[in-house]
């Protein structure tokens, strides 16, 4: 939303044409009207520079919609594409890896413009004479936490599957409601496609529409409170010319962020892990930046608990910062209108040291532990090799005749695969349902004939999901072996 | 409340009117500036991001085989699926298409796909034609058009012999639309 200046007709003129231009848009337009809404109340020098912060929030909302939309062209919601078409995204299509990292990391800054426009109204005691800015912000920065934490799992990748475990985890800890939370977030008892799909109807159809409705009520459902009939912004012409130079210096500061936001994505292109399903044993996922707060909370935190406070900490902060503007205020405080109260700073101060420091303390643990900080530089190398890798489509469609393995009469299954693994892998491998086909596996990383018979003695050491059940005790040496090995021949 | 929040910039130096209304409409324009420069970023990102990709033509890949030779003796034209892979975004697909080898022993290829609408045409063997089942289409057993909406002959597929095996390279001819009605 662009904000305009307000009708030029009462103020001195610099021209017809622009007269006549801002007459029209007067009249044709809803712009005078959003003008009022956000900029009715003039301030000057720095405070009218942190105002500023209502452009950034624009502007990151709109570009999380423009690219939000883009990524949607080629990703694909289910358990068996979700890694593959977001590859294709960054390996394939051009300006994909930018324009993903854009909505990567504006996912990031636009809870941090959130708190920062919650800080500047802080600090000018806006909130007092702006509930409803103050009000809807909050409901954006909530609204805008469910967006990342939903999208982080739609790349299914291993971060974004441990993410939604978590999350499911947390759900089911909930006191009475826990295990139909948890049933309603993924779908069903387990983690499956159906989570996928309903991760992405909500981050793409219920979650955007609840943001841009709760943008629509801010500008035209409510009106704020109107300031006393003496206060100076009443006066057209000095209104007129401060809302033009507002406008300026949001253009100035939105250009500024952009820019940088651009070059942030152009350098640091967005993480993508191992895909769920070839995920090996030790790896560490970690959350994106905005919700190391909380998986550092709940490393203190047994799993009842953990859920309470997963829920509690934030809803007690926002509730708190919510109720702000309706707390009676002292004397002293309402003689002060553009000063903050000292309940909010310290609920706002509390906030901020609770996940600024639990943040950190998550970076400093991973830094200090040598073998984590290995493993963690071992991952990034990898993302890095896969990167590089060419990328490689996905077979799909018809078996052909000479469709290698799956037709190859002369390579006939052992009996103990047949009697055993071919009710979910598929006569020859060739997978069922949502079990993974075996057809080519022995050439991703940690599929040798020595990792195959590891998975068939003990599937949970390698994350295996759809969880296979353990053939420990069910196959001898030799059949694990020779299933093993007749899987590598699949090509 | 101090008094004198107008816009900093008409007061910072004495000016003419002149030169402040020019500097006045400079300051109106910047916010429309920012706005392109953004707008039009991301239109050419998104221009690049969207446009439909051309996969490279992998000329051995696209050779399929149809039957062995010693096989196609029989005097009607036959029906033979073949097998086309070609990418697709994310996947490599592999499809189903049908050809028909006609009678003769230089073992022409046609493809099944009606060069009026694209609808598959089906061998009548009593009648000793192609008929198009969408739009009454009739093509004779060489491939040549005999009556219907199609303006064109069955489109004949290159072919090779292989090792004793009938190759043909398949061939869509959906943006070929000249001569379509």
């Amino acid at each position: 939303m662009r904000r305009m200046n307000e009708r030029a007709g009462t103020t001195k003129q610099t021209g017809t044409n622009e007269a006549r231009f801002d007459e029209r848009r007067a009249r044709r337009t809803n712009f005078d009207a959003i003008a009022r809404t956000l900029a009715d109340e003039p301030s000057h020098g720095l405070a009218a520079w942190a105002r500023t912060t209502t452009g950034v929030v624009v502007l990151l909302l709109s570009l999380q919609m423009v690219t939000g939309a883009l990524l949607a062209f080629y990703y694909v919601p289910s358990a068996a594409d979700a890694h593959a078409t977001v590859t294709f995204i960054e390996k394939a299509v051009s300006a994909g890896s930018w324009i993903r990292a854009l909505h990567y990391h504006g996912s990031q800054w636009l809870p941090l413009a959130l708190i920062l426009h919650l800080a500047q109204m802080l600090w000018r005691g806006a909130y007092r004479r702006r509930p409803v800015g103050w009000t809807a912000t909050l409901v954006l920065l909530a609204l805008v936490s469910a967006e990342s934490a939903a999208g982080f799992s739609l790349p299914w990748d291993a971060r974004g599957f441990y993410s939604t475990r978590v999350a499911a985890s947390i759900a089911g800890g909930l006191p009475f409601v826990g295990d139909a939370a948890r049933a309603w977030l993924a779908g069903g008892a387990e983690l499956s496609t159906l989570t996928v799909s309903r991760l992405y109807a909500l981050h793409v159809l219920l979650l955007p529409f609840l943001i841009l409705f709760t943008v629509v009520a801010r500008l035209f459902l409510f009106r704020e409170t109107p300031v006393e009939a003496s206060d100076e912004t009443e006066r057209v012409e000095p209104r007129t010319s401060w809302t033009r130079a507002q406008m300026m210096r949001n253009a100035l500061t939105v250009a500024l962020v952009f820019v940088a936001l651009s070059l942030c994505a152009a350098r640091w292109p967005a993480p993508l892990a191992p895909a769920a399903d070839a995920v090996e044993a030790g790896y560490l996922p970690r959350p994106s930046a905005q919700f190391l707060w909380l998986f550092q909370l709940l490393k203190y935190l047994p799993a009842p608990l953990a859920s309470l406070a997963a829920l509690v900490v934030p809803g007690l902060l926002l509730g708190a910062l919510a109720v702000l503007p309706f707390l009676p205020h002292t004397q002293a405080e309402s003689a002060a209108r553009h000063r903050p109260s000292r309940f909010g700073i310290a609920v706002f101060s509390i906030g901020l040291l609770l996940v600024g420091g639990l943040t950190a303390l998550a970076y400093l643990e991973d830094a200090r532990n040598p073998t984590i900080r290995e493993q963690l530089a071992r991952q990034t190398q990898q993302e890095a090799d896969f990167r590089l890798a060419p990328f490689v489509p996905k077979q799909t469609g018809v078996v052909a005749p000479n469709a290698s393995a799956a037709d190859d009469k002369t390579n006939d299954p052992p009996a103990a695969y047949t009697d055993n693994c071919a009710r979910c892998h598929g006569e020859r491998g060739e997978g069922k349902f949502v079990n993974p086909p075996l057809i080519g596996i022995s050439a991703r990383p940690q599929r040798t004939t020595a990792d195959l018979i590891h998975i068939i003695n003990d599937p949970g050491s390698y994350g295996l999901e759809p969880r296979m059940p353990s053939f420990a005790t069910k196959l001898t040496d030799e059949q694990k072996r020779a299933i093993a090995e007749w899987i590598t021949t699949l090509k | 409340m101090p008094d004198n929040y107008t816009d900093d910039s008409s007061q910072s130096a004495p000016a003419t009117p002149r030169q402040r209304a020019r500097r006045a409409f400079l300051l109106r324009l910047l916010p429309v500036a920012v706005f392109s420069a953004v707008g039009a970023t991301l239109a050419t990102a998104a221009f690049k991001f969207l446009r439909p990709r051309d996969p490279q033509a992998d000329d051995e890949a696209s050779w399929t085989t149809v039957a062995p030779v010693s096989e196609l003796t029989a005097a009607q034209p036959v029906a033979r699926k073949v097998f086309v892979e070609r990418d697709a975004g994310w996947t490599r697909t592999r499809e189903e298409r049908l050809v028909f080898v006609l009678a003769g022993d230089e073992h022409r290829v046609v493809s099944a796909v009606c060069t009026h609408e694209g609808c598959e045409v089906a061998w009548r063997a009593q009648a000793g034609d192609f008929f198009c089942p969408c739009h009454d289409s009739v093509f004779d057993a060489r491939g040549r058009r005999v009556s219907g909406p199609a303006q064109r002959d069955l489109e004949a597929l290159p072919t090779r012999i292989e090792q004793g095996h009938l190759q043909v390279q398949y061939k869509s001819f959906v943006e070929d639309s000249d001569g379509r009605a």
